[in-house]
């Protein structure tokens, strides 16, 4: 309470709360596997700074990252690789797909080459380019904070379907 | 000294081979030749035909003598297996295994080919290399040629689950197989 007696406080959803968290709090898994993973880095430092968006904060380990930026070609060998990286990550999990390799095989049209990361995972946001400019992978980032503030990506989609299947489950049990 | 040497620089490859080599490939050539006659079955050299360094066809039933005189024999000595690689020609007989030769104390070249038909197997030059080990390994996993006596023929590149030989020419460009899966740990080798 203020000295006039006007409440000091403000009152919002617990969903928006979380949300505006997780969107401010991204931590990046790098997957640098090519060229890309050069502008990745130069986007992560200080002439653009992806740190204005809380996303500053690289982790090697799946275990503590949100953020699964592939950047660069996944040949055929690499995509289990991809794959079990993305598994061992703790939901909920985002996937940038960065550049035309990791979107669609580039030009690589070849037999040893994954023709898009989206064949073996699902992925948010696809950023264009050969490779990217840092302004629009930073364009990418703000696109994805969209999207989970508003709910869209596969990660919250799984989780809202889990729960809809828990709630169905223990209405039937009640009935 | 240093103005010389700018003035005549020496190419990577050591000059031009032929003017420098061919002599000694000429006499070489037909020192295999009287050793093991009817198993040379072709020679290419400049300037009859345009290579580099001369290309000897051996028959595979005499490949492995032939690899084991010229790495040991003084006049040869070529002692270091560069690579061993292969041609699909897409018309019988079907492939060239290609071994490309090295003498670190000579620094010259030579070139041995075999042709085998389609499902012939041909005799493994590990007795001679142990570096051909990989090298071979490769060859059946691009082209699925086959080497009888070899210590460990598994697939080197691609994973143990594909299906083909990806780099025989009826093999398709586009044929993707991806694995999401890990590929499975194969436990014989860690004993």
């Amino acid at each position: 309470m203020s000295k006039d007696g006007s409440a000091n406080f403000f009152t919002t959803k617990l969903d928006v709360l979380i949300s505006w968290g997780r969107k401010n709090a991204l931590w990046p898994l790098p997957f640098g596997t090519s060229c890309c993973g050069i502008e990745m880095m130069a986007s992560l430092c200080s002439d653009y700074d992806m740190s204005r968006f809380g996303a500053e904060v690289v982790r090697f380990s799946p275990r503590q990252s949100d953020l699964l930026i592939v950047a660069g070609i996944i040949n055929s060998k690499m995509a289990p690789v991809l794959r079990s990286v993305y598994d061992q990550m703790s939901d909920p999990k985002w996937v940038m797909s960065f550049g035309a390799c990791a979107s669609s095989g580039g030009i690589f049209n070849v037999y040893s080459v994954t023709q898009g990361i989206d064949t073996i995972l699902p992925v948010d946001i696809y950023v264009p380019g050969c490779p990217p400019a840092p302004e629009g992978v930073i364009n990418a980032l703000m696109r994805l904070q969209e999207k989970i503030v508003a709910g869209e990506t596969h990660s919250q989609r799984r989780e809202k379907l889990a729960q809809g299947a828990t709630q169905s489950a223990t209405q039937s049990a009640k009935g | 000294m240093l103005e010389t040497d700018i003035r005549n620089p020496i190419p990577s490859n050591g000059g031009d081979w032929i003017t420098k080599f061919g002599d000694s490939w000429k006499t070489q050539i037909a020192q295999l030749k009287t050793k093991f006659g009817n198993a040379i079955e072709e020679v290419r050299m400049l300037p009859e035909y345009p290579t580099d360094v001369p290309i000897v066809y051996v028959k595979k039933t005499s490949i492995i003598d032939v690899l084991g005189f010229v790495k040991t024999e003084p006049g040869f000595e070529y002692d270091f297996l560069a690579d061993i690689t292969a041609t699909d020609e897409e018309i019988e007989p079907r492939f060239e295994i290609v071994y490309n030769l090295y003498s670190l104390p000579r620094k010259w070249r030579f070139r041995l080919k075999v042709r085998l038909a389609e499902g012939e197997e041909i005799p493994t030059a590990c007795g001679v290399w142990a570096g051909a080990n990989w090298a071979e390994r490769e060859i059946f996993d691009m082209f699925g040629v086959r080497f009888t006596g070899h210590p460990d023929l598994r697939r080197i590149l691609m994973d143990v689950r594909w299906v083909g030989h990806p780099l025989r020419k009826d093999y398709p460009l586009r044929g993707y197989q991806i694995f999401p899966t890990a590929e499975p740990i194969n436990t014989d080798i860690l004993k």
